[in-house]
């Protein structure tokens, strides 16, 4: 990784004997540093420091109070807090520049190339994807890049992803390409990137997904720890009214999937986040 | 026996390719300026004001509920491009601050996504050559 000032940042908790993204990152060609973010409630983070060079334990209670988690439960088995302790743990390590992953990718593949879907193989060079995408995220003033997820591209070269670019790219999950310079904090104890996505979205917060490569995880709820624990106990019910609380004018709650219909949220595009719109068009 | 095509369609070994070229996610405005009544829509929020207007509580509550229901106000956001596009700097300033629109600035979006497309497709050509 030629950029010295970026760092991957593993999100994770309960699980330090499945960490499947390190892995996965250095098999497919990541050189450059990689941090996990552990929080103190965690009673496996010694496990995690004897396993790995950097892990950087942060207080979760204390950063419950930095934003709004939307409830007011104590239940603090969830991501929120490690995506949003990541622009402080970037500063204080001396990074600039940051990914943040979830800790159970599979691999990298390829996606959307020459103008074609493709399921062809998997990402080689890693690195210079992640060095691509980072100076286009530098040109601009994007406040996170994302890559997209295999999940995006169910339905296969009609995929609504790429069907439905200019809507569905607003819509940014599990990795996140941040800088300590456009900081942002998520929002919600749970959902908190549909959450974040939406309202936060909706008032100007930036994020696009990019086509070309995709992450793949394991299927949700199939690796124990993380945040498997709170799904199932309260399947997807809870966790979709969080993004209609927050945006309330574009976001529902529908029964989605044939087989095993289950209460999801649903996002209204056309609604939910403003338009990114030429210069052309602005008056001198 | 043998099938034979009734309408002589050509059977696509390409089904499942796309070959529509993405694009930075950028939004094309309409020729026309839409009426203002069409950029948003206050249904659901004037129910609910109209509720709260009729509840028998103290006036700083009904303010702060009243600003609350203002959250059910649906915007439509191409509605509101177009709108953006046909207006003067004036009009314009206020929806920039508003986050109404987001302006791509010397095209750094618009630029900037078809060099990462370009690279990204490069690197790929380069990974699979054989």
């Amino acid at each position: 990784m030629k950029n010295k000032n970026f760092v991957a940042f593993i999100l994770t908790h309960g699980r330090p004997n499945k960490v499947l993204t390190y892995n996965t990152l250095r098999k497919q060609g990541y050189t450059g540093d990689i941090c996990l973010i552990v929080d103190n409630e965690d009673s496996l983070q010694d496990e995690y420091i004897a396993s790995f060079d950097n892990v950087y334990i942060f207080n979760k209670k204390e950063v419950s109070k930095t934003f709004e988690e939307a409830d007011n439960f104590e239940d603090r088995r969830a991501i929120v807090y490690a995506r949003n302790v990541c622009f402080e743990a970037a500063k204080s390590l001396g990074y600039r520049y940051f990914i943040q992953l979830d800790d159970d990718y599979t691999s990298f593949r390829y996606r959307y190339f020459n103008d074609e879907y493709t399921t062809k193989g998997t990402v080689k060079n890693l690195d210079k994807y992640l060095e691509i995408m980072l100076d286009f995220y530098k040109s601009t003033n994007i406040n996170s890049i994302a890559m997209a997820q295999g999940g995006d591209f169910i339905g296969g070269a009609s995929c609504g992803l790429l069907s439905n670019y200019e809507n569905l790219s607003r819509k940014a999950m599990n990795s996140f390409i941040c800088s300590t310079d456009r900081p942002y904090q998520f929002i919600g104890r749970i959902n908190e990137d549909v959450n974040t996505y939406t309202r936060k979205g909706n008032l100007g917060l930036l994020q696009i997904t990019i086509p070309f490569i995709a992450l793949e995880q394991l299927q949700t709820q199939a690796n124990t720890g993380g945040m498997t624990d709170i799904y199932k106990m309260n399947g997807t019910y809870i966790k979709s009214f969080y993004s209609v609380m927050f945006q309330p004018s574009s976001v529902k709650v529908k029964l989605m999937g044939f087989k095993n219909s289950r209460l999801h949220h649903s996002v209204k595009w056309e609604n939910t986040v403003p338009k990114i719109i030429s210069q052309k068009h602005k008056k001198q | 026996m043998k099938q034979f095509n009734l309408f002589n369609e050509s059977k696509s070994d390409d089904s499942n390719k796309y070959t529509k070229k993405i694009k930075a996610p950028i939004y094309e405005a309409k020729n026309r300026k839409p009426h203002i009544l069409e950029l948003y829509d206050r249904s659901k929020t004037n129910l609910l004001i109209n509720k709260i207007k009729a509840l028998d509580i103290a006036e700083y509550e009904k303010k702060f509920l009243l600003s609350a229901a203002e959250r059910f106000t649906v915007i439509n956001f191409s509605k509101v491009a177009d709108y953006y596009a046909h207006s003067d700097k004036a009009i314009q300033e206020a929806m920039e601050s508003l986050a109404l629109v987001i302006v791509d600035f010397d095209k750094a979006i618009e630029y900037g996504f078809a060099k990462l497309s370009e690279e990204m497709t490069q690197q790929y050509i380069r990974e699979n050559e054989k």
